[in-house]
């Protein structure tokens, strides 16, 4: 038996599935919720059907989470290891795309199998790779035109007023600002799936709600403090989203599914910790410059660099540009960067920043495990790592960012049937799961498979 | 994601650059993740080609024994680099035809800056008449007629060539996009800007 029962029938008839991504927003958030009777549909949904803890990746961010989910595979076989990255040779810094992703996704594989898909908003879909349906991809787009497959439907979400994406300078401004925008950019999305939802024809439909994170990065602590002013608000949005799960659930027939996921939990931030700049108080990170930008700009004198969040590269002779450490020498260094990051604590509370630093072999496994970072950071929560070049202390907090992300918090909803899995699933184990539900081959390889036997 | 084969021939006369540049063009190509075979002349006659001489037949047979290996490298979506001076025009494009994604480099370089160069000493022996079937000296050398590429090495740097020879195999449609290729300057900073705002950057 697979993770899903079947008490519902098998199907005589093609099943559907529609997903709802909900990024960022913590299992035990939903359960809080639900107790509070801030979530009454959502609650509604979770009594007949099931509310799951998942773990989620690391490094836990969205781009190596969904891409985990999309690919159902760990990210050594998917090649996803951040919001940024670095080609060793020549130590320039970029953005990892969709082009970047050595694995089909969930969406290519239905296409494959001749079902159609509708695709709104998933982290690291852009470039928008072709699907048997439509793909309108995430804030990794620089703008609408080039962001949607097949690319006639750009000028049609452009006249129904869709964003991609809030602003998030607009959190560095003001707190309302960022309200503003978030409730708008998610009210322009939510009438876009709609739209679609009817017009179009679908067996597989993804939405992907981003805002949610938003708005957990510039006010969860309020939420969590009680502020009186931006408590309220935090609230009064995550009720819209709850309306919407409840016309989800109104809408959808008997033969589709709705799953509603999470790919990593939110928590108050306690302090920022910048990686690189203890690795230079250490003597093991130089610059070339007196005002460094990115990694791109380190010494030849380097023993290691960190890149976000909490990922440190040794700068290994043979792989980066001007590598110092002769391959002989990496597992000395790989070893003491981890005692020294292990024993880091906060000069204020005395508190450790990390529960543990783990060796990339630990974790990835696949072919692409050469690209990963050397080390992993996996901080306690409230310390949240940084790879920025260029502050000259060890930790910040500031008015802006006040959530971070967790690492065993992502939350899976099933509508309507009742799972107990064995063990603590992650996100890659739900892939696999929809390819079941739809009847779809299993491609193979899949490191979610473990799941479903 | 998988990508293309094609074979990339380097001709022209001996110590225009067909091996220097061969290696480094093969050093971008696996730098994008691209699988790369490089064919060069002086190792083939080592072995493949091992006992033939420079009569034209020879010089043919060694040819085609060498675009067969391409044709095969190619047809399995490798990149196959021949480096060789491959002096006849028919059989470089007889060569073209069974291959189908053929990019021709010429490699040129004027004979007084070659005997000048002279990285083998070869030059020096044959205009002593030392080597007989010398090519450029004593043995004819047929240019190409529509050559993909001209480098010419006399005058361009290394880097100048490898960087047109990359510059025509993207016009080609023959390389996966690398990860600088996916924004323009101007879209990388919208995108750069936004990470930035979310402490990812
Ligand atoms: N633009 C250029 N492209 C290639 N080589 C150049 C260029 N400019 C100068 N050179 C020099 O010319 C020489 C070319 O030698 P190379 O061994 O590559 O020639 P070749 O064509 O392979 O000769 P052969 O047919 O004898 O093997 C090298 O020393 C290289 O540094
Ligand atoms: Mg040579």
């Amino acid at each position: 038996m697979g993770l899903f029962d079947r008490k519902k029938p098998a199907s005589t008839a093609r099943r559907r599935v529609f997903m709802l991504g909900i990024d960022g927003t913590p299992y035990t958030f939903i359960q809080r919720m639900i107790n509070e009777g801030r979530m009454p549909h959502l609650a509604k949904v979770v009594a007949g059907g099931t509310l799951l803890r998942m773990n989620s990746v690391h490094p836990t961010v969205s781009s190596v989470a969904w891409s985990s989910f999309m690919t159902g595979k760990n990210p050594a076989k998917h090649g996803i290891f951040g919001f940024v990255d670095r080609e060793p040779a020549s130590m320039k810094v970029f953005i990892p795309t969709s082009q970047a992703m050595k694995s089909p996704t969930l969406w290519e594989i239905l296409s494959a199998a001749g079902k159609r898909v509708v695709v709104i908003n998933v982290p690291v879909t852009y470039p928008p790779r072709p699907v048997n349906g439509i793909l309108i991809a995430d804030f990794l787009a620089p703008k609408l035109e080039k962001a949607v497959y097949p690319p006639a439907l750009a000028g049609t979400l452009q006249s129904w007023g869709y964003r991609i994406d809030t602003d998030p300078w607009l959190g560095h401004e003001s707190k309302d600002k960022l309200l503003a925008d978030v409730n708008l950019v998610f009210d322009r999305r939510v009438e876009a799936m709609f739209r679609l939802m009817q017009g179009e024809e679908w067996d597989y439909f993804h939405c992907h709600i981003m805002e949610t994170d938003r708005l957990f990065h510039f006010l969860w602590e309020e939420m969590e403090t009680n502020d009186p002013v931006y408590a309220p608000r935090f609230f009064a949005f995550i009720q819209k989203l709850d309306e919407l799960i409840g016309e989800l659930a109104r809408r959808l027939d008997e033969g589709t599914d709705l799953l509603i996921m999470s790919d990593h939990g939110f928590c108050t931030l306690e302090k920022e910790v910048y990686v690189n700049h203890w690795l230079a108080e250490e003597g093991w990170l130089k610059f070339a410059v007196p005002a460094p930008k990115s990694v791109a700009d380190i010494s030849e004198e380097t023993i290691a660099y960190s890149m976000d969040p909490g990922r440190i590269f040794i700068n290994l002779q043979g792989r980066e540009r001007e590598g110092r450490v002769p391959p002989a020498e990496y597992e000395r260094w790989r070893e003491r960067i981890i005692q020294g990051a292990l024993a880091l604590r906060d000069p204020d509370s005395g508190k450790p920043f990390f529960r543990a630093a783990l060796r990339r072999e630990e974790i990835y496994h696949g072919p692409l495990i050469q690209q990963a970072a050397d080390i992993i950071l996996v901080p306690y929560d409230g310390f949240d790592p940084k790879g920025s070049v260029n502050k000259g202390q060890l930790t910040y907090k500031g008015p802006a960012l006040v959530g971070m992300h967790t690492y065993d918090d992502a939350a899976l909803v099933v509508a309507g049937r009742r799972i107990a899995p064995a063990r603590t699933p992650w996100v890659a184990d739900v892939m696999p799961a929809i390819l079941e539900l739809m009847g779809a081959a299993d491609p193979g390889d899949l490191d979610g498979l473990s799941l479903l036997d | 994601m998988e990508h293309k084969g094609f074979t990339i021939w380097f001709t022209g006369l001996s110590g225009a650059g067909k091996t220097t540049l061969a290696r480094e063009v093969e050093k971008r190509l696996r730098a994008r993740g691209m699988k790369v075979e490089v064919l060069d002349g002086d190792v083939v006659r080592q072995n493949l080609s091992k006992g033939l001489g420079f009569s034209k037949e020879d010089r043919d047979t060694n040819i085609r024994r060498i675009g067969f290996v391409c044709k095969l490298l190619t047809r399995n979506n490798v990149v196959a680099i021949a480096a060789a001076i491959s002096p006849y025009r028919d059989i470089r494009d007889e060569v073209r035809r069974e291959i189908g994604n053929f990019v021709e480099v010429y490699v040129d370089c004027p004979l007084e800056v070659l005997v000048e160069r002279d990285v083998k000493g070869l030059y020096k022996k044959a205009l002593a008449g030392e080597i007989t079937n010398f090519t450029g000296v004593n043995d004819p050398y047929e240019p190409p007629l529509n050559p993909e590429v001209v480098v010419h090495s006399d005058r361009e740097s290394v880097e100048e060539s490898v960087e047109k020879i990359m510059r025509k195999l993207k016009e080609l449609d023959y390389l996966p996009p690398a990860p600088e290729d996916v924004y323009s300057e101007e879209e990388a900073e919208v995108v750069e800007e936004r990470l930035r705002s979310l402490g990812y950057i």
